[in-house]
């Protein structure tokens, strides 16, 4: 109440969401598009137990958010007071840092050192919890809004004579990079290596946008839904060059047989990322921008790049689908053709999926999507967090029948402060990834992913004031393209695909990647 | 295998539990805690025994590192044979 009632005062503009979940992911969807800490604030109790999830999301996907939550007063904390609970201890897992303010005249550090610390290095969450009796005291202490760049070193002097080394001796590299390219503002010096060295490169799903997806050398996203091609080299490398990546289980496959004849340099701003998974040969720990620019670029690869071509050709997306109904990758890949600037911040799923394997991004923040938690309802909050933070941008949400009904009260947010949010809805009123994994692993037996009593999606955007339209064949499609990308305020555009359509290919849970199931269903 | 370590932490609210919680949420089961308080400096100085499911401890020794209240991480000796474990299930 204290913080509320000071707000109306305040120059700081406040955007009130729905529910606390959709203001902690719109903080996580800002923060990823500008690089800045995302705010959000909760009160005590269930407004601070509502946060956790995105918290978790932040700190799974290293996204710098300040998340403040109300606490009963310093008297009654541990007295099981109205509305309390430890959200200090609750969180504790999930933030890089968390402080709890009990003296008025440390919240002006406090605030200084938590966008310290959600920046520099990882990025991560940063939870301040401030009683209420702590909030409504005076301070004459001078705020402190000053934030110290910070300086992540340069690697190993030896860690990188190594690193040269094993790059000049490889004759089968492969660049593995992940979102620490983005995260790191490292973009530049990324592409500027893969440019000079001509290496092929491979991303993970947070990755993706590292160098544009038109780019020749480009393989494709890795790992379990990942492109042949790029899956294919990496497990024939015989150097990873892994760049802001942690070898995360669903791009690695079984670990014991991922790559299994390369050596790996490791490059990092996290020390303790290097050899957690995976024996790094050389570990380069400090600022990406530095360690890229300090490595040799001459190398003798080109019939192992003329081998990779081959490969990227071999394993080509195809897009001629048989049927009459809607075959979402070709309608993705042509939203993405038609406005290659737009950001896309996707919800989780099969949709997810289909969005990393087709879509193009020319950049990472372009591409906004909850990798490590898999958080079902991220889309929308996110989208509205982008648009936050570029308002003359243009984002589109790409949810799913499951995962907009997480969040659904948001489009309330964005009829409240106009946002002119784009959504595509993919419906296959069913839990679509669940569904796909219980016909390929469980003998076809379905449990609970039936959604086809889902309400009519496009009266529900209607009634939150915001257009919307239904697509249901194929030649539907070129028109709703039109519309959506056309529209100037929020639209809703609410695409029926066949239940039964998988994503692939697929590396079955437990296998290596070397092992990739194929198919294509519309 | 069985593992020694020495921590320094700041004595602030959270330290203790952050850096016990972030042993165990790593797969390594505490089997003994020393602890001595410097007043003067206001840290803590702890001396644990941790026994690993087979995980490096150098890995989790960064990891304690990266917490903000943690002063300094050592591992100081493997104890071979292990210690006695009976009623931990995380090894």
């Amino acid at each position: 109440m204290p913080v509320y009632d000071a707000l109306l005062d305040s120059p700081i503009r406040h955007v009130l969401a729905r529910h606390e979940q959709g203001a902690v992911l719109a903080a996580d969807g800002f923060a990823r598009v500008t690089g800045r800490p995302g705010v959000c604030m909760a009160t005590s109790g269930p407004g601070a137990t509502n946060l956790v999830t995105g918290i978790a999301n932040a700190f799974m996907d290293s996204v710098p958010v300040v998340a403040i939550t109300g606490q009963v007063p310093t008297p009654v904390m541990g007295t099981d007071a109205f509305q309390e609970v430890d959200i200090f201890g609750i969180t504790m897992p999930i933030v890089k840092h968390s402080f709890l303010i009990r003296r008025a005249e440390d919240i002006p550090r406090i605030i200084g050192e938590a966008f310290h610390i959600a920046t520099e290095g990882r990025p991560g969450p940063v939870l301040v919890d401030l009683p209420k009796d702590v909030a409504n005291t005076m301070t004459s202490v001078p705020p402190i809004f000053e934030m110290k760049s910070p300086d992540l070193g340069r690697p190993d002097p030896e860690q990188l004579a190594l690193a040269c080394k094993l790059l000049q001796e490889a004759e089968r590299p492969v660049l593995y990079a992940g979102g620490g390219v983005g995260m790191a503002r490292a973009v530049d010096a990324f592409r500027e290596f893969a440019e000079a060295s001509c290496i092929p490169v491979v991303t993970t799903l947070k990755g993706i946008g590292a160098v544009p997806t038109r780019h020749a050398d480009y393989l494709g996203m890795l790992g379990m839904h990942g492109n042949l091609a790029a899956n294919k080299a990496v497990q024939a490398s015989d150097l990873l060059i892994c760049v802001g990546a942690r070898f995360d289980d669903r791009a690695t496959g079984r670990l014991d047989g991922f790559a299994p004849g390369a050596k790996v340099i490791h490059m990092d701003a996290d020390p303790s990322e290097i050899s957690k998974l995976r024996f790094a040969d050389a570990g380069l720990l400090g600022d990406l921008r530095v360690t890229l620019s300090s490595l040799p670029t001459d190398l003798s690869i080109e019939p192992w790049r003329a081998w990779c071509a081959e490969r990227k050709t071999d394993h080509a997306w195809r897009y001629d689908a048989p049927g009459e109904g809607v075959y979402m990758p070709d309608m993705l890949r042509r939203i993405t053709e038609a406005d290659p600037e737009m950001t896309i911040a996707c919800d989780v799923g099969q949709h997810q999926m289909w969005v990393a394997q087709h879509c193009h991004f020319q950049r990472p923040e372009q591409h906004l999507t909850s990798a490590g938690l898999g958080t079902m309802g991220f889309g929308i909050p996110a989208g509205i967090g982008a648009l936050l933070a570029d308002p003359g941008g243009r984002v589109l949400t790409v949810t799913g029948d499951g995962s907009i009904m997480m969040n659904l009260q948001e489009l309330q947010t964005i009829r409240r402060y106009d946002l002119p949010l784009k959504m595509l809805l993919v419906d296959n009123a069913s839990l679509g990834m669940v569904r796909q994994w219980q016909e390929l692993f469980h003998e076809e037996r379905y449990s609970e992913v039936d959604l086809s009593d889902n309400p009519d999606f496009v009266e529900v955007a209607r009634s939150f004031g915001i257009e919307a339209f239904r697509v249901t064949r194929r030649d539907q499609v070129d028109a709703a393209i039109k519309r959506l990308l056309a529209a100037e305020g929020a639209i809703l555009a609410h695409v029926c695909i066949d239940p039964k359509t998988n994503v692939w290919p697929l590396v079955p849970p437990g296998e290596t990647n070397d092992v990739m199931l194929e198919g294509m269903s519309a | 295998m069985n593992h020694t370590m020495t921590l320094t932490i700041q004595r602030v609210e959270g330290a203790l539990i952050r850096a016990l919680g972030l042993i165990e949420r790593r797969g390594f089961a505490v089997t003994s805690i020393d602890a001595s308080a410097d007043e003067a400096a206001q840290q803590m100085k702890l001396t644990i025994q941790v026994c690993s499911p087979g995980r490096s401890v150098d890995v989790l020794a960064r990891q304690i590192e990266k917490l903000f209240d943690v002063r300094s991480v050592a591992h100081v000796r493997t104890n071979e044979p292990a210690v006695q474990l009976e009623e931990s299930m995380a090894c």
